[in-house]
């Protein structure tokens, strides 16, 4: 992954996302040993504080968990959190986004959820 | 644990006030950038913790002493900037020789490294070289040299963009390997942001402000809009900046104290909300009280 460093997201938020991607694809499993913040900050040429950071937001919301003296691993649970967080942050705010645009273009309920259902219908042809 | 120390340190060159009352603690194994406008006391204050200027008055400590005339700090700190006094005489890998004989944590093969991937000829001496050479000459020294506290001052001063980018990689590279105390001052906030933990601003020769680089990133924040939408916004909030862009359209930098909620409003009322990079903040937070550069030309 590049960093994106325009400053619109916090490098120490874009650390914990990509590391969000890489237990949810499976690339590290649970139980497994995941990047201490030293590697972080030399894949993505940042300083170790901020890599902790990012470790850290993980670790507070039970996605990582500590080991005195051995470093960071991932939950047991983290995938399931970690699509529960997604659901409840990234998604409402989508929705959000969807609601008060449609408020302004005055897309009444019914038409805005037809729209979403053709959308799907379109996603489904296309796999 | 903090290794640099400073109370109310003050520095005067005759009737001018270079360093004005400045208090501020450097934790130890840190890297810290200190930013601030040409000026504003950036090298006088990292000549005093170098012990090559004496204060005038207040108090600074580096590992618990007095810097000044210390042998003890000269020994464990290392200065770099582009007045460094090299030998005329010596060739380049000489002088690198003669750097592990004053630096107990001299690192030979990282020298020899540094010198053969920046392409510096060994035998070259230090007076032929174009100002972006001796820089970077000057800090493969501050790098080999592997010194507990390693202050650059103005490191990247004629180096091209390549040079500048393997620098930083460089720098944070042996800063993993070998932790140390790290200051460096830069205008290039952008370029060196990613490495650094904190941030120094000072303005006028006192702190401005001094936080954890993500803090700072997160400082500001950018509204543009229309005019009388903005001035209710920003009634009570810190404004750090204001510009005028095209009729009735405004664009503030406040401090970032907006709630959530008040965030969604702000939206909803059609103001674009914008991020505000640290070095953006820093220009906006010490620029001048004249009204810019314009100011000159409109003969105001």
């Amino acid at each position: 992954m590049k960093l994106n460093t325009d400053g619109t997201k916090p490098l120490y938020v874009q650390i914990s996302q990509w590391l969000e991607t890489e237990i949810l694809s499976g690339n590290i499993q649970k139980d497994e040993k995941i990047y201490s913040q030293y590697q972080l900050a030399e894949m993505f040429n940042i300083n170790p504080a901020t890599a902790a950071k990012g470790l850290n937001i993980l670790a507070d919301e039970g996605i990582l968990y500590k080991r005195r003296g051995l470093g960071m691993f991932v939950s047991p649970r983290a995938k399931e959190k970690i699509l529960k967080k997604r659901k409840n942050d990234t998604l409402r705010q989508l929705v959000w986004e969807l609601v008060t645009e449609s408020e302004h273009l005055g897309v009444e309920e019914e038409e805005l959820f037809k729209m979403i259902r053709e959308v799907k219908e379109e996603g489904r042809d296309d796999k | 644990m903090s290794i640099i120390e400073c109370r109310d340190l003050t520095k005067n060159f005759g009737k001018i006030r270079a360093l004005n009352n400045l208090s501020f603690n450097i934790e130890e194994n840190t890297i810290t950038g200190l930013v601030g406008r040409n000026g504003a006391g950036k090298s006088t204050l990292l000549k005093i913790m170098a012990g090559y200027l004496q204060k005038t008055e207040g108090e600074i400590k580096v590992w618990g002493e007095d810097p000044f005339n210390n042998l003890q700090v000269s020994a464990n700190m290392i200065f770099i900037d582009d007045n460094m006094p090299m030998p005329q005489t010596l060739s380049l890998i000489e002088i690198l020789e003669w750097g592990s004989k004053f630096y107990k944590n001299w690192d030979m093969d990282i020298a020899r490294g540094l010198l053969d991937y920046f392409s510096l000829a060994p035998g070259h001496f230090h007076s032929h070289l174009s100002r972006g050479l001796k820089s970077t000459f000057n800090v493969i020294v501050g790098i080999a040299a592997r010194c507990p506290l390693t202050l650059l001052d103005e490191p990247t001063t004629g180096m091209d963009a390549a040079v500048r980018k393997d620098f930083y990689r460089a720098l944070l590279k042996d800063y993993l390997k070998h932790p140390r105390t790290i200051i460096v001052s830069s205008h290039l906030l952008n370029e060196i942001q990613d490495i650094l933990e904190e941030v120094l601003l000072i303005r006028e020769g006192a702190k401005y402000l001094h936080m954890s680089i993500s803090d700072l990133k997160e400082y500001g924040i950018g509204l543009l809009g229309k005019k009388e939408i903005l001035e209710k916004i920003i009634e009570g909030e810190e404004v750090f900046h204001r510009e005028e862009l095209g009729k009735d359209t405004y664009y503030y930098v406040i401090r970032n104290t907006l709630k959530d909620q008040k965030v969604q409003e702000i939206k909803l009322a059609g103001v674009e909300i914008k991020p505000v990079t640290a070095e953006d903040l820093c220009v906006y937070l010490t620029a001048g009280k004249k009204g810019g550069i314009d100011s000159v030309f409109n003969g105001k």
